[in-house]
């Protein structure tokens, strides 16, 4: 009987739990201490630095490597990357794709690529077999041309597929509106894009980018530094290539007011709604940590942060409202970001804008302070789990040159950040009267977006992020347009006039002074004409000639620093007869221009007139102010061997010289580059000579 | 011939032992038929401390589906001591994270905690188990948000609506018949009533499970439960203790013919008066009985072929046929069988659709076994210009393959190799333990199941393959949906 009891008792040992007070809330125990593991780092010969996290959990390791390029302009062939990462994997020169595929699957293991790093994860018992299989592919991948057809079609089928994916259609725009055409941020594959890369591109790429210096492999798990220092050597040690790709300092652009850009996505139920605010920030500030804090509170991780607890808790306009800043070496922006249903979408707007307010303006509670950082405390511990992190912390203190316990000090760098200090780096990176509003959604929430707009006029954009052209019919002829574009020029009454002062012009001298972010000095560009026809264009820096070009009415030749100098074909003199001229378009019936008034588009907000013109070598396309009938723009596409390139001046500050009205300012975008020119000089009738420019 | 010589040497890896790290653990039940599992993990000061509740959205009626779910994000809302609001901020301002999510079989709420507020949790459990309190405020604020939920994961989305359209053809007359989201109209039609019954029907601990994976003391943490778990009492007593916070005196009297004032509103299970302990132990003796609907044993017995027109580029098929119940011996077979077909960049559906025909820009296949039935989908999204009708011959032609061919012992292998590496990372974080220890005592009978899963698929042979996909891959009798974009 005794035992019997003493039995009861054993299976429910706290019977008597008596009465519990449950509007108490429990009290934490003591807290326990966060252990943060040195991970060791070493350098190879061959330039890899190798930061290793040991942990013995379970039996895997894995191994991420990753170059150390700066990414990479990608110009007309936007995406090329993206492609060459995914064909690495399409086989070596000692294996088949298929053979890779399944001797990586055989063993259970992942075997990934992208276009400047690597991934393996793999039991630690096939440790031996998974590595052969990444360093075969790092070293020796063949980039078959079947798979690059198949792959090519693939994306074909892809890039039509971003046009029905809501998330997929606001990154796109997104990577337009917050960085400059230059910066490789800003590049999407289009369906052109992706027509002039070829294989050739694609393997130059890989060899220009998987190259060991400056690179960094993380290994984590189920390994000792022994083993790790061994496996390194044995399937990294022969890895050679050439210098790491560095280009030049980039950053997001600053938002300039509240601009809206507006995607459709027909039949759309909700709009994808992102907010961005570029930042001038690189990782490691002083301000990071401050700034995670007030981004927490603002519209963090869970349900308790301000954007939650409005748009959903409160107004129900949301599933989930979440801002992230993302600190990034080559341009930092914060993005505030949502799904909302159409008739809520201007609403959801309003109140973004009003919490960025908020929080830029007044202090906050010490209360919700203390619960952010306490949440962002235990999310820290709780990261610590996963193996990743702590490798992820070692290796963020190698790349950007961090305080070698710049982790370990976290939580008390953390504690440290006060209400002051969150409204201080609120007002420092944040403003709610600038802002790139990014809206994907059905049409029918368009006309109530206006309003956020500073100037009211909305960017659209296509699903890869380019300006829908709007195209509106013509109300006048093509010779019409001539005909007013060479009055407002002369700025004369009638074509007889206009005639009449440009007979008395026998010449023209203009100076344009260009600068570029992408070329330390200035470059000055002298372009000259003398009557009837003759043409001289030459473009110089720091006191040496680039390029040059002459034309004399009956022949002409063009010399390059590079190539030297090339006489003119028959085919070239031919088109250059149909643009020459002070204003060529008033020779084009004579000179046999193919011309045509393909309606009006609207650009930059305004309404311009599009003629286009073929001289046989070229299609330009320029762009004519529906008002003033000044040239604003012109885009000229060039066709070479199946690809076409595009090169674009804008016209700006028109002001009379010389009895003729002239720009102010020109500049010049030719794929990735873009010249920003100022005219500093404009003189006509002088006495002048081709001479300089044979 | 190269080929050849590289499958004999993938063949000589086959000498290593298979493993599975075991998973401790302690598990029991307290008197009011809460089951409770506790695994320890010290490397990392946190703690994960889960619910499983067994109803999900096959519990719901006609008319009100998506109502399992819709009552999750209501039991977020607070309880008798929790004010509004205040649950998300006691976890989250305490450094922990929480969430919840809801199936067609169950609930399953959790927070991971650092580990020192492992307490906390168990509180903020057991008030919602004991007392969840929802206002009208809550409710209809959260009747939009999961719309908006809706909107987000469904109808915003490309081909996301084809789990609705299969499930409602594959499950006739069945709680099946429709998925967790539910309809936007039956949201909007549920009652004062709805709410009511639901909890006291299911939230009750005898339908539930608490399992807890962390850095624990195990014995702390028996103490912890009993104070929080084992003071809610049994049957129909949890009701009453319901009734007494929420009824007037007057109704209280009415329907238990006692006065309020007999009980203290203190201890509900080791009451000081008579009178109390006898009404108590009266309505805890009455069990809380929950029907659950019964297996689906309705099958196919023809081809039904249909077309859904969506906002969509690319055509997309998807096929699907009968199969059995989750906890079927032939599962592990059918899950095997699916790795062979879809399973990674060498299975056999990427490299002869995708990679060698190019008629599909991607094509998967996944087992859906459920509690009460189960069904085995495969899919596939057409490249640019690829016709549907020659897209499922190529699906036909390998899956005629799969039950004509055995496997061979490399490719078979293969797969043992891949469901190794999986149940691996399965156990890799406090959370996944938690959930898995969870699902295999409330489905399978047994979280003994989470260290002999492996066992299961090794046990599976290359003759029970080909036989499950000869069972189970009937050509007449399966449906085909097909998806067109729209405006075509």
């Amino acid at each position: 009987m005794k035992k019997l009891i003493y039995i009861t008792l054993a299976f429910f040992p706290f019977v008597s739990w008596g009465q519990i007070d449950r509007s108490l809330i429990p009290s934490a125990a003591e807290a326990p201490t966060i252990n943060i593991k040195d991970s060791e780092v070493f350098k190879t010969k061959n330039g890899i630095t190798v930061i290793l996290s040991e942990n013995h959990k379970i039996p895997k390791v894995s191994f991420q490597l990753s170059m150390g390029n700066d990414p990479i302009p990608e110009g007309p062939k936007a995406g090329i990357a993206g492609l060459m990462g995914e064909m690495v994997m399409s086989g070596t020169s000692n294996k088949s794709k298929d053979q890779l595929d399944n001797e990586t699957d055989y063993i259970g293991a992942r075997l990934s690529a992208g276009s400047s790093s690597m991934y393996l994860s793999v039991m630690t018992k096939y440790l031996d077999k998974g590595l052969g299989l990444m360093s075969d592919v790092l070293m020796n991948a063949n980039f078959p041309e079947s798979e690059f057809d198949r792959l090519v079609k693939q994306y074909e089928s892809g890039l039509k597929s971003a046009k029905s994916d809501p998330g997929q259609m606001a990154s796109n725009a997104d990577a337009k509106v917050n960085y400059d055409a230059t910066h490789p941020y800003s590049e999407v594959m289009t369906e052109e894009s992706l027509k002039s890369i070829k294989l050739e591109d694609v393997k130059q790429l890989y060899k220009f980018l998987y190259v060991p210096e400056g690179s960094y492999l993380v290994i984590v798990g189920d390994i000792t530094h022994a083993d790790a220092e061994k496996v390194v050597d044995q399937y990294f040690g022969s890895w050679t290539g050439g210098k790491v790709y560095k280009g030049r300092p980039l950053s997001s652009k600053p938002a300039n007011g509240k601009n809206v850009a507006f995607v459709a996505k027909p039949g759309a139920v909700q709009s994808v709604i992102n907010v961005s605010l570029p930042m001038n920030i690189e990782p490691g500030d002083p301000d990071q940590i401050g700034l995670s804090v007030m981004y927490q509170v603002f519209g963090g991780n869970g349900f308790g942060t301000r954007l939650m607890q409005n748009l959903r808790e409160d107004k129900a306009y949301t599933y989930g409202c979440y801002a992230r800043p993302d600190i990034d070496e080559h341009g930092s922006l914060a993005t505030i970001s949502g799904n909302f249903r159409n008739a809520v979408s201007d609403s959801a707007i309003t109140q973004i804008i009003y919490e960025i307010e908020k929080i830029t303006t007044e202090l906050g509670t010490e209360e919700e302070l203390e619960t952010t950082k306490a949440a962002m405390a235990g999310s820290f511990a709780r990261s610590l789990e996963n193996p990743q992190t702590i490798a992820r912390f070692a290796l963020n203190i190698e790349k950007y040159g961090l305080d070698k316990d710049y982790y370990k000090n976290y939580l008390k760098k953390l504690a440290a950040v006060d209400k002051n200090e969150v409204l201080r780096l609120a007002k420092k990176y944040m403003s709610a009267e600038n802002m790139n509003i990014v809206v994907v959604g059905n049409e029918e929430v368009l006309p109530k977006l206006a309003k956020f707009d500073s100037d009211g006029k909305i960017l659209k954009l296509d699903a890869y992020g380019n300006a829908v052209i709007e195209k509106k019919a013509a109300d006048v002829s093509a010779d019409q347009l001539i005909e007013k574009h060479v009055l407002a020029v002369t700025q004369t009454t009638s074509l007889k006039k206009a005639k009449k002062k440009l007979k008395k012009i026998s010449s023209y001298e203009r100076i344009v002074d260009f600068t570029s972010a992408q070329i330390p000095f200035p470059l000055k560009m002298i372009d000259v004409w003398i009557k009837p026809n003759m043409e001289g264009n030459k473009m110089e820096a720091q006191g040496m000639v680039f390029q040059s070009s002459y034309f004399n009415g009956v022949a002409g030749s063009s010399t390059n620093m590079q190539t030297g100098k090339k006489d003119m074909t028959a085919e070239e003199i031919k088109a250059k007869l149909k643009t020459v001229g002070i204003i060529p378009e008033m020779n084009y019936k004579l000179t046999g221009m193919q011309y045509d008034l393909q309606g009006i588009e609207v650009v930059d907000g305004k309404d311009m007139y599009v003629l286009h013109t073929n001289d046989g070598a070229s299609d330009r396309f320029d762009y004519f102010d529906k008002t003033s009938f000044m040239k604003m723009r012109t885009v000229i596409v060039e066709t070479e061997d199946g690809e076409s390139s595009t090169s674009e001046l804008t016209f700006m500050d028109y002001t009379s010289q010389g009895g003729l009205m002239n720009p102010g300012k020109i500049n010049l975008a030719a794929g990735p580059m873009v010249l920003e020119g100022n005219v500093s000089s404009y003189k006509v009738n002088e006495k002048l000579t081709l001479e300089a420019f044979k | 011939m190269k080929q050849l010589f590289c499958i004999g040497v993938l063949a000589l890896f086959t000498g290593n032992a298979f493993s599975q790290s075991k998973v401790d653990y302690v598990e029991y039940d307290l008197p009011n038929g809460l089951h409770v599992i506790l695994h320890q993990e010290k490397s990392t000061p946190i703690v994960a401390v889960s619910i499983l509740y067994h109803v999900g959205s096959k519990n719901e009626k006609v008319g009100r589906t998506g109502f399992a779910h819709f009552f999750e994000h209501l039991l977020f809302e607070g309880s008798q001591n929790i004010e509004r609001g205040e649950y998300d901020k006691l976890v989250e301002g305490n450094g922990g994270t929480l969430n919840a999510n809801t199936s067609n079989d169950r609930t399953f709420y959790y927070e991971i905690l650092p580990s020192n507020q492992l307490e906390l949790g168990l509180w903020l459990e057991s008030e919602r188990l004991l007392h969840a309190k929802v206002e009208k405020i809550g409710i209809e604020t959260q009747r939009s948000v999961v719309k908006e939920e809706k909107r987000q994961r469904v109808d915003n989305q490309p081909y996301a609506s084809f789990i609705t359209e299969t499930f409602k053809r594959m499950f006739v007359d069945h709680p099946y018949n429709w998925v967790p989201i539910g309809s936007m109209e039956d949201l909007d039609a549920a009652q004062e009533e709805d709410y009511v019954n639901f909890y006291r029907t299911y939230y009750v601990p005898s339908n539930a499970t608490l399992s807890i994976a962390g850095d624990l003391d195990i014995e702390q943490t028996k103490k912890w439960i009993d104070k929080y778990f084992a003071s809610i009492p049994a049957g129909q007593a949890i009701n009453l203790v319901r009734d007494y916070e929420n009824l007037s005196d007057a109704d209280f009297k009415s329907t238990y013919g006692a006065d309020k004032s007999v009980l203290d509103g203190q201890d509900y299970v080791n009451p000081k008066s008579a009178e109390a302990k006898k009404l108590l132990n009266k309505y805890a003796a009455m069990p809380t009985s929950i029907v659950r609907p019964p297996n689906y044993t309705g099958k196919l017995t023809s081809v039904i072929a249909d077309t859904v027109y969506d906002n969509i580029q690319l055509p997309g098929l998807f096929i699907t046929y009968n199969f059995p119940n989750q906890t079927d011996p032939d599962f592990y077979a059918l899950e095997m069988m699916n790795e062979i077909l879809s399973g990674g960049s060498s299975s056999r559906l990427n490299k002869s659709i995708v990679e060698k025909k190019e008629l599909a820009v991607n094509a998967f296949s996944f087992p859906y076994g459920l509690e009460a039935g189960g069904i085995g989908i495969f899919g596939a999204i057409a490249s640019g210009e690829a016709d549907l009708t020659v897209l499922l011959a190529a699906i036909d032609e390998e899956i005629s393959r799969m039950q004509t061919e055995l496997v061979s012992q490399e490719e078979f292998e293969k797969i043992r190799n891949k469901m190794e590496n999986d149940l691996i990372t399965m156990n890799s974080s406090v959370a996944g333990i938690a959930e898995n220890l969870a699902d295999n005592h409330v489905y399978y009978g047994s979280a003994a199941r989470t260290n002999t899963m492996l066992a299961g698929y090794l046990k599976v042979s290359r003759e029970d393959i080909m036989r499950v996909a000869k069972k189970y891959l009937t050509p007449d009798a399966r449906l085909l949906l097909y998806y067109l974009p729209k405006g075509n």
